[in-house]
């Protein structure tokens, strides 16, 4: 049971961290097939978070919600996007308007204004700082990737990281899911 | 005693360079289904080099001779930096990690020297190249260092390495993954390995360390070589000092230097099977992506000294 409890606390402390490494290896990458999997890599550790969010609470809701978006997020998602890739037959370059080393040092600077723009809000409402910026910092990139980059699979990609950062500021502001669930049993 | 361990440990990395060069290469062969050279054979291949005559160019000045003398000189104070098996080293002073990037600095710029002077096309211009590309790999070096080192509150690699050795092996903050990141493709673009520089072949257009010592033989050559292999294996030791070093012995006896010592065989042996598997799992990199390459590390450094200025908050 104590490994269980160690690695919820490390899931956490440390998911930011990765995320952040996802986000700089995102707007890097040159092949579309890349940024899918590092979507679904994106997906899985929020899927993670989630779960660990769910156990340090006691929510079972959060583990049908870990669930689906583990299974729609790290496997269906990316899954459809390869057949996309597959039927378009189109080239595989992201066709960036940016340079990596341009794009990595703009997402450097996101991360950056992500921190200082949470760090009030963040010690007002006692939510870790370190996941609502890291949130904030999806949805910045998410919207970078879609300015920066020409090919519509790209946007799409970019929507849905944006997306995964919504998911994850509701997540972190509300500590776990918005009550349905409570709602429904209480009637 | 304590000097005569330190002294050890820079044995350790002088003399085990060869070695750790005859692994990687064995597990390469074995992932790729070869039968694979002896891991002995760098050693072999040292003391045929050092029998043969040393070549020279006709249009080569002093300087070819030199420079292969000052890389083996600096490599060899650089071992001495590097902890290994307890958290202290041979040459350990404040502010240490900025010695030891600039003696790097200085084995490379007297080998571009010798690489010029040895009048042929390619030896100039990998020459270039190794120019380019340590001077875009220094600033992500220093920055990944300079936060481990404002982390630990330590200006010098044994204290840093003494204050990892404290923490809980579960308490790795961002900066560590940041740093350890940066650092790791730092080391891969210094050592000339695989995504960066090919280091098995003398007969690419793209090579760069290659294209340098080409013109050396004998000797000269021998002492470049096992130059690189020193280099290359202090990066390794330095990494693993720097992001694990637990099992390092905190007393001074027989036994726990001997566990530690086994304990760093092993760190090292699994650090070189993942450098093996991504070896062979990547093609090199066009020349032209290399400063894009070191960028990201560039970028990830400068994200790990800002989380430690975060993490203070």
């Amino acid at each position: 049971m104590g490994l269980v409890e160690i690695a919820t606390g490390k899931v956490l402390s440390s998911f930011s961290v990765f995320l952040f490494l996802t986000v700089l290896l995102l707007v890097v990458a040159r092949r579309i097939s890349t940024c899918i999997l590092l979507f679904s890599v994106q997906s899985a550790i929020i899927a993670a978070e989630v779960f660990a969010t769910g156990f340090q609470e006691r929510l079972a809701e959060a583990y049908v919600v870990g669930a689906l978006v583990f299974v729609i997020k790290v496997v269906a998602i990316p899954r459809a996007f390869f057949l996309l890739v597959d039927r378009l037959k189109t080239s595989r370059d992201v066709k960036a308007s940016t340079t990596p080393t341009q794009s990595v040092f703009i997402a450097v600077a996101m991360i950056y204004l992500s921190y200082a723009a949470v760090h009030s809000y963040g010690q007002a409402v006692h939510v870790p700082e370190d996941a609502l910026a890291a949130a904030v910092a999806l949805i910045l990139t998410g919207a970078f990737l879609m300015v920066s980059r020409r090919k519509a699979l790209m946007q799409m990609l970019g929507l849905l990281v944006l997306e995964n950062g919504i998911f994850l500021a509701a997540l972190t502001t509300t500590f776990g899911m918005p009550d349905l669930t409570g709602d429904f049993c209480a009637r | 005693m304590k000097i005569a361990i330190n002294l050890l440990q820079a044995l350790i990395l002088i003399l085990g360079a060869p070695l750790l060069r005859g692994i990687i290469g064995r597990i390469k062969a074995w992932i790729q289904r070869r039968q694979g050279a002896s891991i002995w054979s760098p050693y072999a291949d040292l003391v045929k080099l050092f029998r043969k005559e040393d070549l020279v160019p006709p249009s080569a000045s002093w300087v070819f001779r030199f420079a292969p003398r000052v890389l083996f000189g600096t490599a060899v104070c650089v071992a001495a930096f590097v902890p290994v098996v307890q958290p202290s080293a041979l040459l350990a002073s404040r502010g240490d990690f900025f010695l030891l990037a600039y003696l790097l600095a200085l084995g490379r710029f007297f080998l571009s020297l010798g690489g010029m002077d040895g009048g042929s096309a390619l030896g100039g211009m990998g020459a270039s190249r190794e120019a380019l590309i340590s001077s875009l790999a220094e600033a992500p070096f220093l920055l990944g260092l300079v936060a481990v080192a404002i982390l630990a509150g330590h200006a010098d690699i044994a204290g840093m390495v003494a204050w990892t050795l404290r923490q809980n092996i579960f308490n790795i903050s961002a900066v560590h993954i940041l740093a350890f990141t940066s650092l790791a493709m730092v080391v891969i673009a210094e050592t000339g390995r695989m995504p960066v520089d090919n280091p098995t072949t003398h007969l690419e257009l793209t090579m760069i360390h290659e294209a340098m010592v080409l013109e050396y033989s004998g000797p000269s050559l021998a002492l470049v070589e096992s130059a690189s292999a020193i280099k290359f294996h202090t990066m390794v030791a330095l990494l693993i000092a720097l992001f694990a070093p637990w099992g390092m012995a905190t007393s001074v006896s027989v036994w726990s230097i001997a566990a530690a010592l086994l304990l760093y065989f092993l760190k090292a042996a699994v650090l070189m099977g993942l450098l093996a598997v991504v070896e062979s799992g990547v093609a090199k990199l066009r020349m032209y992506l290399v400063p894009d390459f070191l960028g990201v590390a560039s970028a990830v450094s400068a994200l790990a000294v800002i989380f430690t200025m975060l993490a203070k908050r």
